[in-house]
C-alpha cells in the first residue's frame, strides 16, 4: 500500500501530472475520430519519450492509452461510425439514441460507463498483480513458452476473416522477429552484414510503418477522408440520475465482469468484450426487442466492458510480460525502449513503476471522466478535424520519430519500407495483430523454447510433461485448430446437404 | 470458364516464394550449438514452413471464395488506388531524401505542404493557412526535438558540403 501511496504520488508531480492530462486528452481526441485511436498517439509519442524519464514517458502513454479507448464512443454516438473496435457495438443504440434526440444523455451514458469500467478494473489490476507475478514466479522456461503460444494462438483463432491468413501473419511476426543477433547463440541472422540490423528489426519503424503510415496512405488510397454531419441538437447537461444506475446495475456489473475477463485473455481487447456484453445484455434483457433502436442498456453494457479490458490487458502486461491487446503491445514494446522487462520480476524489482503504471490509469481515467463531462457540448467539433492537416502531421511525425529513434536515416528507409508492407498486408486480408503479437512475443516464445529444451536434454515432450505447461499448450493449439475444424466441419456439412 | 487470379491467389504465390527464400537464407546459418538446445535455424524454418504450409491451404480453401466475398465489400482495389499509393510512397521517399540533403527542417516544411496539398484531394483549402501550418508544425517539432529534448535531427549534408552552418 505505501508502495502505491508513492508511485501515486509520482503520478501527482506537477509535471507528469500535467503530460498525463495533456496526453489524456490528445487520446481521447485521436480515439474519437474515426481511423484514429489511441494506439496511433502511442506510436507518435513514443519517440517524444526516448529523452525522457521513465515515469514521464510512462505517465504521457498511459495518458493516451486511457484517453483512446475512453474518447472512442463519440464518434459510435454522434455519427454512427465507431472511432476504434472497441466501440463498435456502441454505435447499435448510441446513435438511434441521438437520432431519437438522446444525444446528450448517450454521450452521458459513455463518459460515465467508461470511466467505471477503467477505475474499477484498474483498482482490482493493482491489487491482483502480486499475486499473479508471485504464481508466474514459479513457472520455468516450459510454462512461459506455452503461455506465449497460447497469447499467440488465441490471436490468431480471434481474428477476423481467415484462419490461415491468421497464421501467415503470425508465422510472418516470428520471422521479424528472428532478424538480428541471436539471443541464445549470439549467432546474426538475416542481417546481409547491415550494422542497422544487427539489433533486429526496430519497432518503432515496424509501429509507424505497419500502423501509422498504412493508416494515412490506404485511407487516402480509398478516399476515406470525409465525415457525415453531426445532428445531434443540445448537448447540454450530465442527463443521468440515481435511478439510472439501479435501473442498469445488472448490465453494469455484468459487463464489467466480462470485459475484465476478455481484457485479461491475450489478444482479445475491448472490441471483443463490448460484442460480447452487449449480446449477453440483449440476452438477459427483458426487452431484448428495443436493443438496435436506442437502448440505454446497450450503450452501459458496450461501454463499461470495453474500458474495463483496460485493467484486465495490464494485468497480464504487468505481471506476466504478455500483453491483453493490440496497444499494451506498443506500451510493451515501450517499456522495452525504457530497458525494462514486463513480467513476474518486473513487479519485485521495480515496484515503485509498476505501481506507479496502475495509478497512472486511474488518474488518467478520473481526469478524462472530468473533462468529458465539462466539455461534452464540444464533441462535434472533434469530428470535424481537417483529415489532410492531421495525416500531413501523421506522415512528419513518422519520419521525425523513426529517425529519432535511432539516429541513422536507414529507420527512415524502414519506416517506408514497412509502410508498403503494411499496404500490401491490408490489401491480402492478412491481420496485422497477428503479426505485432507474434513479434513482439517472438523473441521470447524462441528463447524459451531453446532453454527448455537446453534444460530438458533436447526432449521436446518436457512441454508437455509439466502439467501446467501441457494445459496452456492444449488450450493454445485448441484456440488455433477450432475456428479451422468448425470451418471443415461446416463445408462437409453443406456438401453433404447439397 | 477460365477462373481469373485474385489477390489470394497472388498473396499465396508470394508467401511460397517468400516462404522458399526464408529457408534458403536459413540453411546458410551457421550452426552453433549451445548444449542440447536446437540451434538458431529452428525458428527461421518454423516461421518458412509456416508461411508455406499455411499459403497453400489458404490458396486451395480462401481463394475460391475470395471473388464472393469481394462482391460484398464496397472497396475496390483498383487503378485509382495503386495510383495513389505510388504518389504518396514517391512524396515519402522524397522527404526521405531531402532529409538526408537539405535538413530535417526545410523538408519538413516542404514536406508537410506537399503532404497537404495531396492529401486534401478534391478539397478546396487555404494556401496560406497550409504553408503557415506547415512550417509552424516543421519548427515546432525541430527545435523542440533538437533544442527541448536535445535529440539530434539530421541538418543536410549539402549544406554541410557547401560549408553553410543550418540552425
Amino acid at each position: 500500500m505505501a508502495t502505491y501511496l508513492s508511485s501515486l504520488m509520482i503520478v501527482l508531480q506537477p509535471v507528469n501530472l500535467i503530460a498525463l492530462y495533456l496526453c489524456s486528452i490528445i487520446g481521447c481526441i485521436l480515439g474519437a475520430i474515426p481511423g484514429l485511436a489511441g494506439g496511433l498517439g502511442i506510436t507518435l509519442i513514443l519517440p517524444l519519450t526516448f529523452a525522457m524519464s521513465t515515469d514521464l514517458s510512462f505517465a504521457m502513454l498511459l495518458g493516451m492509452y486511457v484517453g483512446g479507448v475512453s474518447g472512442s464512443f463519440i464518434s459510435s454516438v454522434l455519427i454512427g461510425i465507431p472511432g476504434s473496435a472497441s466501440s463498435i457495438a456502441t454505435c447499435f443504440d448510441g446513435y438511434p439514441m441521438t437520432k431519437r434526440g438522446k444525444a446528450a444523455k448517450a454521450l452521458s451514458i459513455g463518459i460515465t460507463a467508461s470511466f467505471m469500467g477503467t477505475a474499477l478494473s484498474v483498482l482490482i489490476a493493482t491489487f491482483a498483480s502480486k499475486a499473479l507475478a508471485n504464481i508466474a514466479l514459479a513457472l520455468g522456461p516450459w510454462e512461459y513458452f506455452s503461455l506465449c503460444f497460447m497469447a499467440v494462438s488465441m490471436v490468431i483463432g480471434m481474428s477476423n476473416g481467415s484462419v490461415f491468413k491468421g497464421l501467415i501473419g503470425a508465422f510472418l511476426g516470428v520471422f521479424l522477429a528472428t532478424i538480428g543477433t541471436d539471443s541464445v547463440s549470439n549467432q546474426m541472422r538475416f542481417t546481409f552484414g547491415n550494422y542497422n540490423l544487427f539489433a533486429g528489426v526496430n519497432v518503432v519503424c515496424l509501429l509507424m510503418g505497419t500502423f501509422a503510415l498504412q493508416l494515412v496512405a490506404t485511407s487516402y488510397a480509398k478516399g476515406e477522408q470525409e465525415m457525415p454531419e453531426v445532428e445531434a441538437g443540445s448537448l447540454g447537461g450530465f442527463g443521468l440520475t440515481v435511478m439510472d444506475f439501479v435501473k442498469n446495475g445488472k448490465t453494469i456489473v455484468t459487463s464489467f465482469l466480462i470485459g475484465l475477463g476478455i481484457g485479461f485473455l491475450p489478444g482479445m481487447g475491448g472490441g471483443v468484450a463490448s460484442m460480447i456484453s452487449y449480446g449477453q445484455a440483449k440476452k438477459s434483457s427483458s426487452h431484448p426487442e428495443t436493443f438496435g433502436t436506442g437502448d440505454e442498456e446497450g450503450v452501459w453494457a458496450s461501454e463499461a466492458s470495453n474500458n474495463a479490458s483496460i485493467g484486465g490487458a495490464l494485468l497480464p502486461m504487468i505481471s506476466l510480460g504478455i500483453p491483453g491487446d493490440g496497444t499494451t503491445v506498443m506500451l510493451l514494446s515501450a517499456m522495452t525502449i525504457h530497458g525494462l522487462q514486463a513480467g513476474p520480476m518486473f513487479i519485485t524489482q521495480h515496484a515503485d513503476l509498476a505501481y506507479m503504471i496502475f495509478a497512472a490509469v486511474l488518474v488518467a481515467a478520473i481526469l478524462v471522466f472530468i473533462t468529458e463531462i465539462f466539455t461534452k457540448r464540444w464533441f462535434p467539433l472533434l469530428l470535424k478535424a481537417p483529415y489532410h492537416y492531421l495525416y500531413s502531421a501523421i506522415l512528419m511525425l513518422c519520419f521525425l520519430g523513426a529517425f529519432a529513434s535511432t539516429t541513422s536515416m536507414f529507420s527512415v528507409g524502414m519506416v517506408i519500407f514497412f509502410g508498403l508492407f503494411g499496404v500490401l498486408m491490408d490489401y491480402f486480408e492478412i491481420p496485422m495483430n497477428c503479426l505485432m503479437l507474434s513479434y513482439i512475443l517472438g523473441t521470447n516464445l524462441e528463447t524459451y523454447f531453446r532453454r527448455g529444451m537446453s534444460y530438458a536434454m533436447g526432449d521436446a515432450t518436457s512441454f508437455f510433461k509439466r502439467p501446467v505447461s501441457c494445459i496452456l499448450l492444449l488450450i493454445g493449439i485448441y484456440s488455433l485448430l477450432a475456428p479451422a475444424v468448425k470451418f471443415m466441419i461446416k463445408k462437409m456439412r453443406a456438401s453433404k446437404a447439397a | 470458364m477460365k477462373k481469373k487470379l485474385n489477390r489470394t491467389h497472388v498473396m499465396g504465390v508470394l508467401c511460397i516464394l517468400f516462404s522458399i527464400w526464408v529457408f534458403w537464407q536459413a540453411s546458410q546459418i551457421p550452426m552453433k550449438l549451445v548444449s542440447n538446445e536446437p540451434g538458431p535455424r529452428l525458428f527461421p524454418y518454423i516461421a518458412a514452413a509456416g508461411i508455406l504450409i499455411c499459403s497453400v491451404l489458404s490458396l486451395i480453401f480462401d481463394a475460391p471464395k475470395q471473388e464472393e466475398r469481394d462482391s460484398k465489400k464496397k472497396q475496390t482495389y483498383d487503378a485509382r488506388y495503386w495510383k495513389r499509393i505510388l504518389i504518396l510512397t514517391a512524396v515519402c521517399i522524397l522527404f526521405g531524401i531531402g532529409m538526408y540533403y537539405i535538413g530535417f527542417w526545410i523538408t519538413g516544411m516542404i514536406g508537410v505542404f506537399a503532404f497537404t496539398m495531396l492529401l486534401k484531394d478534391q478539397k478546396k483549402i487555404n494556401i496560406v493557412a497550409a504553408v503557415v501550418f506547415s512550417a509552424v508544425l516543421a519548427s515546432v517539432c525541430y527545435f523542440g526535438f533538437t533544442r527541448g529534448f536535445n535529440i539530434p535531427l539530421p541538418k543536410g549534408e549539402l549544406w554541410s558540403a557547401l560549408g553553410i552552418k543550418m540552425l
